[in-house]
Order: C-alpha cells, then sequence, then structure tokens
C-alpha cells in the first residue's frame, strides 16, 4: 500500500521547548552555529516559531508553531523549479527527498518555499575536533554551499525497512520509523503516520476540524498539519494581515 | 615616431581616429581598479563560500540576481537588433550591429560569470546540462544563456577578426568570412534562444505558487511574467544601446552613427515600451483583482510596508513606462535628441525597478502570518562584484570601440569587397 | 621550422577537437562531482556497528532515562527512555545535544592551580595537606548517589558534607521547617493534583524532571476548557508556561506572598481552609493592591482552587507564603498534595551556608556552575568543562556526560523512589578523575562505587519492596536471585518504589509566615546544571528566535 507520511502538530500541546529543534540537528548532523550565524543564517530543519494573537497586554496570547518542510504533495515548489532535480517527490512515501550530493546551491528552491522550510549552507560545516565522533553515520555530512530541509528522518525509515526485510518481512513497523522531532517532544505534540492508511493515528487528526494547514489556500497540500482548539491559532493559517491586524490592536 | 615603444597605432584600424595610447591608458585604469576589487571580492566568495555576501536563507537572491536579471534584459539589444537587421532586413540598423553584438556579448558573459559566483557549489554547474528538470523555468534560463553565449562568442569573433592586425592573418580572415554566412542563422537561432530566456526569466517568479505577489497566471505553462518580461526586455535593449552609443560619442566628441539610427531605436524602443505598459496595466489588474486574492493574498496588504508602498507600482508603470513611451514616440520630442536620451534612460530604469521590484521585494514581503517584512542590504562583496562587472563591460566595449570597428560597420563592408 | 600563428590556430583547435572525443573531458567533469562531495575537510561519521544502550543522565539530580544509540563505540543519538516512571521517554531539549558535550572545547583536560597547569599529584598532595592541617568541606550537588556516600564518608572523618540544592528541591525547605520531615523525602503527588496554582514555577519550561510534568500535563491538561488537570500560572510576564496553562493570571512582579495571602484570606472567610491553618494577618484589599488583580479576581482564584480539586501550590523558589498557603489548602501529606516518600529521617545540610575556619573546600563536578561558595578556604572544583563560577584554586577536570558508572537515586520532587544504575558509554579521556577516585586515593578505606552500587542492588533485593520496571521486563517473571535483578538494573530497568502513603508530614506552622524577598526569574538555561551548553544549543538562540541568548555559551 502506498504511504503518505505526514504529520499533525497539536499547537496547544507545544510548550516551546524547543527539544525537536535540537533532537533533528543532532539525528541530521547538523553542525552548531558557524560564529556569524543569526536565525536568518542558520541551519534548522525544525523551526519553532514563537507566535501571539496580537494583541499587547494581558491580552497578548502565545502559542508556538514547529515548522518544518510542509512535504508538499500537490505542485511541490520546490521540486518544479529545482533545474537539476535535486529535490524529488518519493513516490512510495511522499516523502520530499532533498539530494545535497546533486544540489547547485542556487537556492530558487529556497525562494519558491512558500513556508521558508529550506536552509542553505552558508559555511561549511565544523565541529570542534574529536566531535565527528559524536555524528550519526545514518546521515551524510553536508558541504557547504548546499540547500539542506527536512527529509522526515529518511535514515530512519531506511533503518526501519531493512530490518523489516532482514525479518522477511515486506511492510515496516510503525514503531521502528519515529522521526527524531516526534520521538523528542516531551508532550508527545507531534503525530507521525501514513496520511494515507485511514486507521493511523495522523491521518484521523488531520481530519479533525480544528486541524489546519499553513496556507492551504496556495493549493500545495502540504502533508503537515496542525491542530488547535483556540480560533485564534487557526487564524494563522492564512496569509499575515496588516490591516486586520492594525484594527485589531486599535480596538 | 614618438613614443613608438607604447604606441598601440597598428592595432588601430587605418584611418581610424582614437585617443593617444596613455590617454587611454588613463582612461582604463579605474575601471581596472574596479574590476581588480571585483575579482578579488568575487574571490573571496570563492574560497569562503556565500557567507561573504549577506544573503540569507530569507533573501535567498540578492543583489547578484537583481543584477543578472537587469543585465540581461539590457543586453536584449544584441538579439533584438541581429533580429530586425538579419531576419526582417532592417538595414539602417547595421551601423550600431557589432556595437549591439559586443554590448550583448558583454551582458551575457558577465552575468554568467556572476552566477558562477553566485551559486553555491559552481564546479557543479554542468549537472543542470546533466540531469535537467523540464518543469523548471531555470533549467530553461542555464541551456538558453549557456547557448546563447556560444551564439554572441561566434558573433563576436567575426568583429574580432576584423581587427586590423588579426585581418592578416589568412586562416582568420577564412574563418571570419565562412562565419560570414554563419551569421544570419546565427542571428535567427540567437531570436528564438533570447525569446525563451528573457521570457523565462520572468517566468522564474511567475511560477512562484508560493509567492503571491509574484505569480501570476498565464498561458499554457508560461505565466505572464514571461511574456511580460520579453516585451520588457526588446524595449530596453534598443534604449540601452542608444544610452551606451551617446556615452560614446560624448567620450570621443564626435558622431559614431547616424542620427537616423538614434531615431529608429528610439521608435522600436516606444512602440515596444507602450505595448508593454499596455499588457502590464492589464496584467496587473488582472493579479490585483483575481490572481492574488484568490489564494487569500489581499493586494494592498503587499504595499503596507514603507518606502516601499503603492506608490512604486504607479512609477514603475507610469513614470518609468508610460512617460518614456511618450517622449520616445511623440514627435516633438522623438525628434530632440535630448529627449530621446531621457527617454531611453527612463525606460531603462524602469525596467531595473521592474527586476528589482520582482526579485528582492517578492522576497522581503511576508508569505506566512507570523512573517516580518525583511530588510536586505547587500555586502561589500557583493557590491564589489557588481563594480566588478561594470569595470569588465566598460573595458571591454573601450578595448572593442579602440580596436575593432565597432560602428560604422558599412565602411569595412566595402573595404571588404574592394580587396576580393 | 618556425612556428607561425596559423599553426597555432590550426594545431589549438585540432587538440580542442581531438580532446573532446576522448574520456578525458568528461572524466574530469564526473570527477568534480565527486570532490565536490568529499572534501577532505568534511567530517565523515564514523563506520561501525550501530547498537542501542540504555543509560541515565546524570547532569542533574532527576536523572532521567534515556535510549543511547552507539555507532562505533561512541554515543551517537540520545532519547527518552520510555518505561522510566519519572520522565517516561521525554527528556529537556538540551539533553537531546549532550552526547556531543564530551568534546566541547571548553573541555577540562588539565589540572589547574590558580590558572597554571599542573599535574594530578600536586592536587593529591595539596589536598592531602589541608586535610592534615583542618576540616574541610565535600559540597555534593547529587546526593544520595554511591559517590554521594563516598564524599559523606569521607567528610565525617574530615570534616563536613554539604549539598548544593537546587531552587527547587529549596522551595520544599519550609516543609522541613514546619514538620521535620527532610525536604528531600518530600515529593510532589502531582499525578494526583486537580488544580495547580504555579507562581512562576516554569512548570513546563525547565523544572523538575521536565519530562515528568510534560507528559502529565500532555496526558490530563493541555488543549481543552474542561482539562482533568488545570495549571493556573501566575506570573508578571508572559512565559512558555504560562503561554500553555489553563489560565494565565498576570501579577505585579514579587507580589506572590500577597496574592498567597490573599487566597488564604479567602479560602478562611469561606470556611474551606484545612483546620488549624494560620491566617494571613494582611487584608485582601491589601493584597488586590499589591498584586495589581481585583478583590473578585482573588476571590475568583480561590473558588476555582477548591472547585477542582485537589489543589496544590507550587512556587519556583523558597516561598514560605505559598508553602502556608498549601498548608491552607490541607495539601500536607494528602493525595495530589505534598506527600512522603522513602524513610529518610536526616535533612540534607545546605551548603549556602559554610563552617567558618574550614582549610578547605572540595567542590564535587554535580554541583551547578553558577554555585559560589561563600567561604574563604582553598577550593578545590572539580568540573568537566571550563566555566564554573566563583574563585576555583584548583581546578580539576573530572568525567563528563556518561563517562562514569554512577547510580541513579530518587528524584527530586518525585512522589515515588527510583533506583536505577548508569553504566558509562563513553569512554572518558585519561586526564579525568572524578571527586570520588580523587577521595579514595586520598583515603584508601573508601569502597568504590561499583561495591556501594552493588550492595544497594543486594539490599533493594533483599527488601522485597517495590518492583522493576523495563522494555523487556513487561513480560518476564521478577528475578529470582540478587545477580539477576542486579542484571536487570545495569541493563537499564529502573526499580520503582511502592506508591507513596499520604498522611506522615505533622505540619506545626501555627502564625502567618514573614515572606521572602522575591527572587528574580530565573533564564531558560537556569536548571541546566553544567558551565557549557550543548553546542546544538544555538539552534534555540543564535539560530533562532525561540530563545534569549544566555549568559553562558554554546560554543
Amino acid at each position: 500500500m502506498n504511504t503518505r507520511y505526514g504529520m499533525v502538530i497539536d499547537v496547544d500541546r507545544c510548550t516551546g521547548c524547543g527539544a525537536c529543534m535540537i533532537a533533528c540537528a543532532a539525528e541530521n548532523n547538523v553542525p552548531p552555529a558557524a560564529e556569524r550565524a543569526t536565525p536568518r543564517t542558520g541551519i534548522t530543519p525544525m523551526l519553532v516559531h514563537t507566535v501571539s494573537n496580537g494583541m499587547e497586554g494581558s491580552l497578548k496570547r502565545e502559542a508556538f508553531l514547529p515548522v518544518a518542510c510542509m512535504q508538499c504533495e500537490n505542485e511541490t515548489p520546490c521540486v518544479k523549479v529545482c533545474p537539476q532535480q535535486a529535490v524529488e517527490v518519493d513516490a512510495s512515501t511522499g516523502i520530499v527527498m532533498q539530494m545535497p550530493q546533486r544540489c547547485l546551491g542556487c537556492r530558487y528552491c529556497m525562494t519558491a518555499c512558500p513556508y521558508h522550510a529550506r536552509y542553505f549552507n552558508w559555511w561549511d560545516p565544523a565541529w570542534p575536533a574529536g566531535m565527528e565522533k559524536s555524528l550519526n553515520p545514518g546521515v551524510a555530512v553536508r558541504m557547504r554551499g548546499v540547500v539542506e530541509k527536512c527529509n522526515l528522518c529518511h535514515a530512519r525509515l531506511h533503518a526501519a525497512q531493512e530490518k523489516a526485510a532482514a525479518a522477511g518481512k515486506r511492510e515496516i513497523d510503525p514503531r521502528d520509523y519515529v522521526p527524531a522531532c516526534v520521538e523528542a517532544c516531551p508532550t508527545g505534540a507531534i503525530t507521525f503516520g501514513s496520511l494515507a492508511d485511514e486507521n493511523c493515528a495522523a491521518a484521523r487528526a488531520a481530519r479533525s476540524p480544528e486541524a489546519f494547514r499553513l496556507l492551504a489556500r496556495l493549493g500545495t497540500e502540504p502533508k503537515v498539519y496542525y491542530r488547535s482548539a483556540r480560533a485564534w491559532v487557526r487564524a494563522l493559517a492564512e496569509p499575515r494581515n496588516e490591516t486586520r491586524r492594525k484594527e485589531v490592536q486599535r480596538g | 615616431m614618438a613614443s613608438a615603444v607604447l604606441t598601440d597605432r597598428r592595432w588601430i584600424a587605418r584611418g581610424a581616429k582614437r585617443t593617444s595610447t596613455s590617454r587611454f591608458a588613463l582612461w582604463l585604469a579605474p575601471w581596472t581598479l574596479l574590476l581588480a576589487l571585483g575579482i578579488y571580492a568575487a574571490g573571496l566568495c570563492l574560497y569562503y563560500g556565500l557567507n561573504q555576501t549577506n544573503m540569507d536563507n530569507r533573501f535567498a537572491f540578492g543583489l547578484w540576481i537583481f543584477l543578472d536579471l537587469s543585465v540581461i534584459a539590457l543586453g536584449a539589444g544584441a538579439f533584438f537588433t541581429g533580429f530586425l537587421v538579419y531576419i526582417l532586413r532592417r538595414t539602417e540598423l547595421k551601423p550600431i550591429l557589432n556595437a549591439a553584438v559586443v554590448l550583448g556579448f558583454i551582458c551575457y558573459s558577465g552575468a554568467v560569470a556572476v552566477l558562477l559566483v553566485d551559486v553555491g557549489q559552481p564546479l557543479r554547474g554542468w549537472f543542470t546540462f546533466w540531469h535537467p528538470n523540464v518543469h523548471s523555468m531555470l533549467t530553461e534560463v542555464t541551456f538558453c544563456i549557456s547557448c546563447y553565449l556560444l551564439v554572441l562568442t561566434l558573433e563576436f569573433i567575426p568583429v574580432i577578426l576584423r581587427n586590423r592586425q588579426l585581418e592578416k592573418a589568412a586562416p582568420a580572415a577564412v574563418f571570419e568570412y565562412r562565419l560570414h554566412h554563419l551569421v544570419p542563422v546565427l542571428a535567427g537561432v540567437g531570436t528564438f534562444l533570447s525569446f525563451f530566456h528573457q521570457g523565462s526569466l520572468g517566468g522564474l517568479y511567475g511560477v512562484l505558487r508560493g509567492r503571491p505577489f509574484a505569480f501570476r497566471e498565464g498561458f499554457s505553462v508560461w505565466p505572464s511574467t514571461f511574456f511580460l518580461f520579453v516585451l520588457s526586455a526588446i524595449a530596453a535593449g534598443p534604449s540601452f544601446l542608444m544610452l551606451v552609443t551617446a556615452a560614446v560619442e560624448k567620450l570621443t566628441g564626435r558622431r559614431q552613427v547616424p542620427r537616423a539610427v538614434f531615431r529608429r531605436l528610439g521608435f522600436l524602443s516606444g512602440v515596444l515600451l507602450a505595448a508593454y505598459v499596455a499588457a502590464k496595466s492589464v496584467d496587473t489588474l488582472i493579479w490585483l483583482n483575481v490572481t492574488s486574492p484568490s489564494v487569500g493574498f489581499a493586494p494592498w496588504e503587499y504595499y503596507a510596508y514603507p518606502p516601499f508602498g503603492s506608490a512604486l507600482l504607479f512609477i514603475e508603470i507610469v513614470v518609468f513606462g508610460l512617460l518614456p513611451a511618450g517622449l520616445l514616440l511623440y514627435p516633438r520630442t522623438a525628434s530632440s535628441h535630448r529627449w530621446l536620451l531621457t527617454g531611453a534612460a527612463l525606460a531603462c530604469s524602469g525596467i531595473l525597478l521592474n527586476r528589482f521590484v520582482m526579485t528582492v521585494q517578492t522576497l522581503a514581503l511576508p508569505t506566512l502570518a507570523f512573517d516580518e517584512f525583511l530588510r536586505y542590504i547587500p555586502s561589500w562583496q557583493e557590491v564589489a562584484t557588481f563594480g566588478g562587472l561594470i569595470g569588465y563591460g566598460v573595458i571591454v566595449f573601450s578595448l572593442s570601440y579602440r580596436y575593432l570597428p565597432l560602428f560604422g560597420e558599412a565602411k569595412k563592408e566595402d573595404l571588404h569587397v574592394s580587396r576580393s | 621550422m618556425e612556428f607561425t600563428r596559423r599553426d597555432l590556430l590550426t594545431w589549438g583547435s585540432g587538440i580542442t577537437a581531438g580532446l573532446v572525443l576522448t574520456p578525458v573531458p568528461w572524466k574530469l567533469l564526473d570527477d568534480t562531482s565527486i570532490w565536490t562531495q568529499n572534501w577532505p575537510w568534511i567530517p565523515q561519521p564514523a563506520r561501525g556497528p550501530v547498537e542501542v544502550k540504555n543509560s541515565f543522565c546524570a547532569l542533574c539530580p532527576n536523572g532521567c532515562g534515556m535510549r543511547v544509540r552507539m555507532a562505533a563505540g561512541w554515543p551517537v543519538g540520545i532519547s527518552g527512555m520510555q518505561h522510566h516512571p519519572v520522565n517516561r521517554g521525554a527528556l529537556c531539549p538540551l539533553g537531546f545535544g549532550a552526547h556531543q558535550l564530551n568534546w566541547h572545547p571548553r573541555r577540562l583536560r588539565q589540572v589547574g592551580h590558580q590558572g597554571r597547569a599542573c599535574s594530578w599529584s600536586d592536587a593529591l598532595a595539596a589536598f592531602r595537606k589541608a586535610c592534615a592541617e583542618g576540616p574541610v568541606a565535600i559540597i555534593d550537588g547529587y546526593p544520595d548517589r554511591a559517590a554521594s556516600a563516598i564524599c559523606h564518608g569521607f567528610a565525617r572523618r574530615h570534616g563536613s558534607y554539604r549539598v548544593a540544592l537546587r531552587a527547587e528541591q529549596r522551595a520544599l525547605l519550609p516543609y522541613e521547617k514546619w514538620s521535620g520531615v527532610p525536604a528531600a523525602a518530600l515529593g510532589y503527588d502531582l499525578e494526583n493534583t486537580g488544580t495547580i496554582l504555579s507562581f512562576g514555577a516554569p512548570l513546563l519550561d525547565g523544572w523538575s524532571a521536565p519530562g515528568r510534568f510534560a507528559r502529565l500535563w500532555s496526558v490530563r491538561g493541555a488543549g481543552s476548557a474542561d482539562s482533568q488537570l488545570r495549571l493556573i500560572q501566575v506570573e508578571a510576564a508572559p512565559s512558555h508556561t504560562a503561554a500553555c496553562a489553563w489560565r494565565w493570571v498576570p501579577i505585579m512582579p514579587g507580589s506572590d506572598a500577597a496574592l498567597a495571602a490573599g487566597i488564604a484570606l479567602v479560602l478562611h472567610e469561606e470556611h474551606r481552609t484545612a483546620p488549624n491553618a494560620p491566617v494571613p494577618s494582611t487584608t485582601l484589599a491589601d493584597a488586590a493592591a499589591r498584586t495589581g488583580l481585583s478583590v473578585d479576581a482573588i476571590r475568583d482564584l480561590a473558588r476555582l482552587l477548591c472547585e477542582h480539586g485537589p489543589a496544590l501550590a507550587i512556587s519556583a523558589q523558597p516561598n514560605p507564603a505559598v508553602a502556608a498557603l498549601n498548608v491552607a489548602l490541607g495539601a500536607i501529606g494528602t493525595r495530589g498534595g505534598i506527600v512522603r516518600r522513602g524513610r529518610r529521617t536526616e535533612p540534607l545540610a545546605a551548603a549556602d551556608t559554610l563552617p567558618s575556619h574550614l582549610r578547605a573546600v572540595l567542590v564535587d563536578a554535580s554541583v551547578p556552575a553558577d554555585f559560589l561558595a561563600s567561604t574563604e578556604a582553598e577550593i578545590f572544583r572539580f568540573a568537566a568543562w571550563e566555566g564554573s563560577a566563583g574563585r576555583n584554586d584548583w581546578l580539576l577536570p573530572a568525567p563528563g556526560f556518561l563517562e562514569e558508572l554512577t547510580d541513579i537515586p530518587t528524584a527530586p520532587l518525585s512522589s515515588i523512589e527510583t533506583y536505577a544504575v548508569a553504566p558509562p558509554l563513553s569512554k572518558p579521556p585519561a586526564e579525568v578523575k572524578s571527586a570520588a577516585q580523587f577521595l579514595m586515593a586520598v583515603d584508601s578505606s573508601i569502597p568504590d562505587v561499583e561495591k556501594i552500587i552493588h550492595a544497594r542492588c543486594r539490599q533493594l533485593f533483599q527488601s522485597r519492596a517495590g518492583h522493576l520496571q523495563g522494555e523487556e521486563l513487561a513480560a518476564a517473571a521478577p528475578p529470582e536471585s540478587a545477580q539477576a535483578f542486579e542484571k536487570q538494573l545495569w541493563s537499564g530497568a529502573v526499580w520503582v518504589g511502592d506508591p507513596p502513603h499520604f498522611g506522615g508530614i505533622p505540619c506545626r506552622l501555627t502564625a502567618w509566615p514573614q515572606s521572602a524577598a522575591p527572587v528574580a526569574r530565573a533564564g531558560w538555561t537556569a536548571a541546566w546544571p553544567a558551565p557549557v551548553l550543548p553546542p546544538l544549543a544555538t539552534k534555540l538562540y543564535q539560530e533562532s528566535s525561540l530563545r534569549e541568548p544566555p549568559e553562558r555559551r554554546a560554543i
């Protein structure tokens, strides 16, 4: 059966601790920041944004929104624009696979991504002496000048597939394939699974009336859903609206 | 002869009046410095990586892409003039044809050089040719620009081979003669390639579904920006050619081409510009009222961030579009050399503004609800590389003017016939 | 024969055309792609067998259970241990990058004395001399370990033993004062609480074992209007916990005690306080004025606490007024409140005040980096990384993360006793020595850590109390022998004590306590004890805007 891996992130359970960000970086051999790195030049395949309802003082409410590659299913923007097919949608899993080894570093995909979920290696990766012993052997280390992004911990899928093959099975055990961010989240805010499997928890959560996707109207059909009981959080699905923001602040 | 050691007289065509070698060297000096600084800055970027620039994950495209798009649009005069002369047989533009080719060569070779610095892994530049993505506008741009650069080189070589000293080498003359017959074919191919990559450069932004500020519907796989870019490029190309020729005339103190050439170029630019303004206005109205709102992006939101307000749209279409079209077409202003050049300058500014809006403003604008409007200032390395390109252009053009029959091609033609 | 321009052109074009027809340019082109993927300065991960082992984090006293992925003998990835009854598979965010700490550029690898490089024998000689000349104090940051027993044993003969308490442990001190039950024997029975009134405690953001409350809240308290567990966060500024709380009550900074008093007053007025609870002498209007809340808002809070019980008040820092509110709420020794775990009767002596006339102070590596020993004595500071605060005469390189065998006693604040063994998973550098090893070298009669752990395991088995919890244990029968029991512990099982019994905390508070001076709110790295942050912490503050830049550097 074709799987369509996706996630449902429960915004009401996200505490903004950042465990997902660090676990993701550790799993994917992302180097620590270069000295001059900033929030706009760092590499954070999983990035937690702090969002607010736009009010001030005691009316201010905040929430935390983890954003990684949305694994767009339809007219995947980055796939369409890459001049040398360094990114493709894996037909059997739905994962948008980035191949840094083929990337030219033209960064066209980064301008195309509506979710800003792609990161460029502005520096060569560097670890202090000896720290390379702590690198995850399942993931290739990138070099500078290439783009990278969340691959839904594809190395873990690969390991799960190997394990299933060694046991003579065709399908992997879902418990063997858990991306690092999902595993790390202390509140279990991220539900991961195949959205094509109706019985899967992720698919059921995605069908909830409180579920929403960011910029859904662009038509990219992201496979990362969010969920919140709070209306102002669900309103974040829509694009930024300065006019509305000023209205809300004024009165 | 005095200064026999330093003189390059023998390289200059017989009868052509050029300034003294030392004065020419003096003229080249600051541009050489600029070029050297540009090469140094580019070298830093190649050695240390693109962290030398102020581009970042949100401004993945910056000054250099704006530069590439602008320079290629302005260099469109090359293919367009070639098209007019060889395909449409408009022989009154022959005097300026060589200059157009050289200008085109400068623009394209410079753009390709800057692109090689702009990518993170220049050694992988050939991957696009080996693993092309038929859906990507950038694949199309890469192929067409590379091929067109080849075409321009082939068109430039005969001009180089017309140099007084080089002409003497018989194989060179034979080669040049053979190429001569190829030129109309090259012009045709060049037109075809240019049409596509000028368009694809517009298509680069028009297909960005994730950037509703730039996204446009269009015809089949081509968004409207594809056609708008072609139109604006062929409108700007002749204007830029006019401005460069006028600059040469000012610097050398003598006329290089008949006034009719200017008027013809101005007329062409004006007509195309008028068509462009009409098309752009329609396109803008559709975008404002249909395309953008259909994906939830209210158009006035784009202009909520001063100083990038809606005045920018007005300036682009009216001040730098409608106004120069009027100046270039209205007989009273079109017949005045000064107004013609003013119109040309405004037209070129309009194209630059359009490319800026498409490359820089698109990326500055928020898409997600919690995005901010971003600012980007290029680093000195980026500016220096830009400067290096300008230095390179001035140097190549100056050398071409000094040693090659850049203008007055018709006279050389006669000379050629009388020899055989 | 001269070489003319014609020859140049002919040969040039011939060679070019010929080369294109050979494989040379195409091979070179292909090679460029291989070079660009394998530049020598790009580090490669080690190749080797990958296995997953269990261990426990000993960086802070919470001792969270971890699953550690190992490749070629080194830890390459951390995840949480699901079967641990306290952290239940969750870890603090920084813990996921802890496996890189041992190679931090600020790793201590050399004994230092007042800035000069020295040797271990120099340090030993100096310490022996100090012990001979006068009393020494041993300061421990992670009490009740086997290594702590060594420190304690040494201190009994040569001086005194002190514990550097964390703020959240200190918050239980008022109950120790009023009941005589050691704070170290007290915990919060959060699993049964109905409403938590948190006075600025970062419950969801670095408090106690972060995983414990996060898991609990996720199941019982998150994301719904009608939660089983209601978290009311009282805090001046919106924090991460306030953003997620069931209700956020913003008050004036430093007015926690006033609010606690106000609520106790309302409870007293409405006859809802526990019997014999003290009454604050302040007025409701005064409390309202100090906190910036209305009188109705304070009444409302009191009502909420009673409506969905059991209620429990938690403060991040020791605050007698908040503790008194718990007395008023009847949360001492009751279900969902403050409970007693274990049979400890001796309180831990805090390292805040050290005896005067000390000759030397030895500070274990487990003591948090910001600890300042208020003493004039010679300080022997153990640490695995540079950056410990204060004047440290001797800087002694200690084992780092997962580099030494230790046992994991009951986590502070938990409602049940637990015990586990954390084997070392990373080879320590040759130059490091733990404080326990150092003390053993000074006093050879002290047993080593491993012997102590063996003894403890045997004792636990023989007590027949509690049970073992582990992944492979779910189906298996309980172990028959002490060896089998200990083997389970060494492979990652956790011994869990009996459920908490209620009562047993006789609280003798008669008058409403004086309020303590308000303490500034701690930053997001306050709970992290090591002097350096894991290198990947830059993701949270330098490469994103999620957190404020901390005082301590990551790299």
